[in-house]
């Protein structure tokens, strides 16, 4: 009760927000028949960071699910380059053998809807919007090969930084959504950019962008940024609290 | 109770890291050790990126070096002279330490290069300590009188100078070489490497048992200040959230472990360090030979 609350609750504030900004905002054709929010533009990163989730939470003017309205939300975080190495066999031992490097891929992807997207959409528009993890752009360099891209699927996944459909949107007295997104300790810092899109007939009919900023704060964001920017400055306090944290921890601890 | 490390981007239970930091803070003092040997494997085996692991490692093993020389110094145990010779070397290799692990590191191969460094150096260490150790304590019951050191063909080198307080007068190669061999493990495994310069001292330079823990400690200290300086200008790797959470269970488990050091012989000491040694090469050499669970791994491009 008090969690649709506190979702309900900006909602209607939203909704009365967008009906006075309507005429404004008018699409040609049409009433603007989507409206979404995200919970929080900003996902702060502390030192008690454990992770955190995406809340994004919105309505339409027409039923969902049935016949009627389906909602998507996609959620892509900053670019990333990383590397996939496969480990091989070298006279007995695992070492790592060849790899294959991936190019600006986000580091964060999640998919949610409220039906499986390949129901939803027929195979030529899924791929157009890029709709699934099995359609995202992995250009790869390095060593060629499937297995490469389906290692890094797999892997990305379990790090919980690739989320394909794990749970569906809820969807509330037929015209409310809200999706949450769970976002691991893992996660970049950098801009984040939500599409919610309503998708009638297996096409997209509304679509609506968001950002959402994940970035450090306090002691941690002042620990990274000096190890970055100032690295002479930050490896001397390194060594200097290192040595006194040991000299204190002589002199309060001394034994006989 | 979990925290965020902002160098290695992750977050890890707090009280893990104060349990490592006080089992590896206690062999520290009781071997005169800095421990990092094992604090290195144990951080990459809870997840730390191996980078990440040995900058912390390294930074960390200067913090409890530091608590164990304050102890070893006021009791007198420390050859100043003879522990600025092999700091002389050891500054010289590990700045050239730090060079390779950042070509390494661009390479891709970090991980393995660490592992195998591990298993082929704490091997034959760990190997050679057991031997010579088990050798001492049956000679010790035959009662055979021993000879201080052995005269061996380093003691003939040039450039000879006096080391008062290890009763020796030997050329300054030898510690310069093995400082400088210790500095390159220092920076590419995380170590301070006190597990190598102890027997180093003993078998090579025919130190007194006495004075050995607290002139390597002396090493140590300098040459992991070093490496950490290094690791993070030049690999960024050094997180002081978990170098500072490590030394808060390390500083305690080092007095607790110094106090217990004193009541041991030094053939004891060696035999058990020589063991502990001897497995951590033996799970590091395991997790090389077995079948891994994850043919693929995933890591930032270079």
């Amino acid at each position: 009760m008090r969690r649709a609350l506190r979702v309900l609750l900006p909602l209607v504030l939203l909704l009365a927000g967008l009906l006075a900004a309507a005429p404004l905002k008018a699409q040609p054709g049409a009433t603007p028949s989507l409206a979404a929010e995200l919970s929080t533009r900003r996902i702060e990163v502390t030192t008690a960071f454990t992770g955190g989730e995406i809340l994004v939470f919105g309505a339409t003017d027409r039923l969902i699910g049935g016949d009627g309205d389906e909602i998507v939300v996609l959620v892509t975080g900053p670019p990333t380059s990383l590397v996939v190495r496969q480990k091989i066999d070298v006279l007995g031992f695992w070492i790592n053998g060849p790899s294959a490097r991936f190019n600006g891929i986000p580091s964060y992807w999640a998919l949610a809807a409220t039906q499986p997207v390949e129901l939803m959409f027929g195979p030529t528009e899924r791929t157009d919007l890029r709709l699934g993890l099995d359609l995202l752009q992995l250009p790869q360099i390095g060593s060629t090969g499937p297995q490469f891209r389906r290692a890094l699927r797999e892997l990305k996944q379990r790090q919980g930084l690739w989320v394909d459909q794990t749970r569906p949107i809820d969807v509330s007295g037929g015209r409310l959504f809200h999706a949450r997104l769970p976002v691991p300790s893992t996660v970049a810092t950098g801009v984040y950019r939500v599409q919610i899109m309503l998708a009638r007939e297996g096409r997209v009919v509304a679509r609506q962008e968001l950002s959402l900023q994940v970035e450090r704060v306090g002691t941690a964001a002042s620990i990274a940024y000096v190890a970055r920017d100032l690295p002479v400055l930050y490896a001397l306090s390194a060594i200097l609290l290192a040595a006194f944290a040991g000299w204190l921890g002589s002199v309060l601890f001394r034994r006989g | 109770m979990q925290v965020y490390l902002p160098i290695a981007e992750m977050s890890v239970d707090a009280l893990l890291l104060l349990g490592i930091g006080f089992g590896v803070g206690w062999l520290s003092g009781l071997f005169g050790v800095g421990g990092g040997f094992l604090l290195t494997p144990l951080l990459i085996l809870i997840g730390i990126p191996a980078p990440v692991a040995v900058g912390s490692g390294a930074n960390q093993t200067l913090g409890a070096s530091v608590s164990g020389l304050m102890a070893q110094w006021r009791r007198g145990n420390v050859d100043v002279r003879m522990g600025v010779v092999l700091l002389i070397g050891g500054f010289v290799g590990s700045a050239a330490g730090v060079q390779l692990f950042a070509w390494l590191r661009r390479a891709g191969q970090v991980d393995l290069a660490v592992a195998i460094f591990y298993v082929v150096v704490l091997g034959t260490v760990g190997a050679l300590m057991v031997r010579e150790s088990l050798g001492a304590i049956l000679r010790r019951r035959k009662a055979r009188p021993a000879r201080l050191h052995e005269h061996l063909w380093i003691h003939g080198l040039p450039l000879k100078m006096r080391f008062r307080k290890s009763r020796l007068y030997i050329s300054v190669i030898p510690p310069l070489a093995i400082g400088f061999a210790i500095g390159v493990l220092s920076a590419v495994m995380g170590v301070g490497g006190g597990f190598m310069l102890v027997p180093a001292m003993i078998y090579l330079l025919g130190m007194p048992t006495s004075v050995v823990i607290g002139t390597s400690l002396f090493q140590v200290v300098f040459v992991t200040a070093n490496v950490t300086f290094l690791q993070a200008v030049q690999v960024g790797s050094v997180d002081i959230v978990l170098t500072l959470l490590l030394l808060a269970g390390g500083v305690i488990g080092a007095q607790f472990g110094a106090q217990m050091g004193t009541k041991l012989r030094g053939e004891e000491t060696r035999a058990l360090l020589g063991a502990l040694v001897l497995s951590v090469a033996g799970a590091l050499l395991w997790d090389l030979l077995r079948v891994p669970a994850q043919l693929f791994v995933i890591g930032p491009a270079p």
